[in-house]
């Protein structure tokens, strides 16, 4: 091998890393970079679309409101990944699998058929309606609100929470909960100062995978909710599909990447990054 | 580390550039050559040939195929590809990008009138004969492919005594308690439906009064849905999410044949239509226009209209119709002269302002 090539690369297998790098760069990168470029060329030069964005007040309340939905449904599906997270950590290896199934096999299946069935269960003359009828609950309004949303995209994000959770649950040793109740500390207590803390990354990475992946969405807010709680992406495809401006899409794409960016770093500052991908904490 | 770190840039680089090199090279064929030769009403010999066909999907697609592209494609020896729907961002891409892949496609009126010239090609009537269609219904780039209409469809297991009789009743949730649906677009006709019920008379919908008609939109807002997709007003139709629906015309028809209990209202239901046109840089352009000319001609629309309620637009056409059916079609003279037309040339000069004011009012 030429001597200026081993000098490049300490050692040979980095080169390894080229074909994907060149992979992202070329197919995700560059996209990326021209819708971007576009943003501050069309329709004229300049940051004029930037301008219009944040001018226009029901943008920047659809803005606010991605960011809100986005939140909500990141603590709705953290409560009900850790639970069934922790679950999966305990029981025999039998029934996890069984739980595992439970978990990824909605995954498996089609994004639109499970939105069409969400529409199905919970709109106005649909089954969960007529169930809390005969409860005595009456019917509610469970589609075009966000609460129909939210439920519908915690349910299809759960396996982006579960897992990462579940893969540091399992490397978290209990005899550590059971050393603190034998010093003294009650249940609760051991649970909340020794568990919880050692599942944080696990934590933090689903979270942050779910929320970014939240504020995203497309196609469940769109046919789940109403014009009324618009979230940005439907606002970035009405800009590009029925206006063809595809300055203001890029525009708009380019914000919610700022503002992930932004939020990303915010919990950078409060803990510290690399802790997302300790999986496995010391034995 | 910094060496590495320098060597994947510079091959990563590398790889980009030859990426990047292979994509302007292609240009967009120069339209309106092709069609001189047809001049003398021979058609022009274009077995072999493999065109795309773009239209909106589900059962409309299905008839226009059974109808139109596969008896062009038997009579003349060329194959169709059905592609859809029709998103206007994708032919607003090919055309930039010089790589056009579809040859036909059916749209809505307003955008084929906005982009002629721009993303689409005059219409050959050389070859395509526009004789036997509405005048009003014809512009540069555009023929009609059929007529359709938007109109009120209301739950008559509620309202069946005492029916609303106009859009003035759409808009009013005292007499006729219960949510109502329109369609998610400026131009669905929830904004001349809103004018409409307010009293403007039909010749005075245009310019829209957009104040007047928001005002009126707004009295209505806690029982009102959109729907985005035209399946899903065929189901809010079939399942009763709403009591009272504006939809089109396929969709209304074909939830009702298929059990549901919901009437239509023709007093002031809106006439539209769709359009045939042909992209710019579409490599089989000839052919393209050779197909419109059989896909308005008198048998293919007689076809579609006996398979779904669209009325033709070639006044030769005859179609043989089942009743339920036959009370549906737009050109039936009972219908046609309660149905309002939308101006289309208008919103085609207007459609951006106006979605800038749908969202503002949707989404506040």
């Amino acid at each position: 091998m030429p001597g200026w090539l081993r000098q490049a690369f300490g050692d040979r297998w980095l080169l390894l890393v080229v074909p994907t790098l060149a992979f992202l760069l070329i197919f995700f990168g560059y996209p990326v970079v021209q819708m971007l470029l576009r943003s501050v060329q069309e329709p004229t030069s300049g940051l004029g679309n930037y301008e219009l964005f944040f001018q226009t007040e029901v943008y920047v309340k659809i803005l606010r409101r991605t960011v809100t939905t986005a939140i909500i449904v990141t603590v709705v599906c953290l409560a009900l990944a850790y639970p069934y997270a922790y679950l999966m950590s305990i029981v025999s290896r039998r029934w996890r699998i069984v739980l595992l199934a439970v978990v990824l096999l909605p995954f498996w299946t089609s994004l639109m058929v499970r939105t069409y069935a969400w529409i199905i269960l919970l709109q106005d003359t649909g089954i969960v309606n007529d169930v809390l009828e005969r409860a005595g609950i009456g019917r509610q309004s469970l589609i075009r609100n966000t609460l129909g949303v939210t439920i519908a995209m915690a349910q299809i994000l759960l396996p982006f929470m579960v897992l990462p959770l579940y893969a540091v649950m399992q490397g978290i040793d209990r005899r550590l909960v059971q050393a603190a109740e034998s010093l003294g500390a009650n249940p609760a207590k051991a649970f909340l100062r020794i568990y919880v803390p050692l599942s944080m990354p696990g934590v933090i990475a689903g979270a942050t995978l779910v929320f970014i992946l939240s504020l995203g969405f497309y196609v469940t807010p769109a046919l789940l909710g109403s014009p009324q709680n618009a979230m940005l992406s439907q606002l970035i495809v009405q800009q590009v599909s029925t206006l063809l401006n595809f300055g203001m899409g890029g525009t708009m794409a380019a914000i919610l990447l700022a503002v992930i960016l932004v939020i990303l770093l915010g919990i950078s500052r409060v803990v510290r990054p690399s802790a997302a991908y300790d999986a496995v904490g010391p034995r | 580390m910094r060496g590495c770190v320098r060597l994947s840039v510079v091959l990563a680089a590398a790889t980009l550039t030859l990426a990047g090199c292979g994509g302007d090279d292609d240009e967009a064929e120069p339209a309106g050559e092709s069609g001189a030769g047809a001049s003398t009403g021979e058609s022009a010999d274009i077995s072999g040939t493999t065109m795309t066909f773009v239209s909106w999907g589900g059962t409309y697609q299905d008839a226009q195929e059974q109808t139109m592209t596969t008896p062009f494609a038997e009579a003349r020896g060329v194959e169709f590809l059905q592609d859809g729907p029709t998103d206007y961002a994708k032919i607003k891409t090919q055309v930039e990008a010089g790589q056009v892949t579809w040859d036909v496609i059916d749209m809505d009126p307003y955008f084929a009138i906005q982009q002629c010239n721009k993303l689409l090609v005059p219409i050959d009537t050389s070859v395509v004969d526009t004789s036997k269609m509405p005048p009003e219904l014809v512009s540069e780039c555009a023929v009609p492919s059929m007529v359709y209409s938007t109109a009120n469809y209301y739950n008559a297991d509620k309202f069946g005594d005492g029916p609303p009789t106009d859009w003035a009743d759409f808009f009013d949730t005292e007499k006729f308690p219960g949510k109502r649906a329109v369609f998610n677009d400026s131009q669905g006709g929830a904004l001349e439906a809103a004018l409409m019920a307010d009293g403007v008379a039909e010749e005075d919908l245009y310019p829209i009064d957009y104040d007047r008609a928001f005002a009126k939109l707004d009295t209505i807002k806690d029982d009102l849905i959109f729907w985005d997709e035209g399946a899903q007003a065929q189901q809010m139709i079939e399942t009763g999410e709403a009591d009272m629906v504006m939809a089109w015309l396929g969709r209304g028809y074909t939830a009702i044949k298929n059990g549901a209990n919901y009437e239509p209202v023709w007093n002031g239901a809106q006439g539209v239509y769709d359009v045939f046109t042909v992209p710019k840089g579409s490599k089989n352009e000839a052919a393209a226009m050779e197909f419109i000319s059989y896909a308005t001609g008198a048998e293919a629309q007689t076809g579609l209209a006996e398979a779904l309620p669209y009325a033709p637009i070639n006044s030769d056409a005859d179609p043989q119709v089942d009743e339920l059916l036959a009370s549906f079609l737009p050109t039936k003279p009972e219908i046609s002269e309660q149905m309002v037309t939308i101006d289309q040339d208008w919103w085609a000069a207007n459609k951006d302002e106006a979605d800038q004011l749908w969202t503002s009012w949707t989404g506040g």
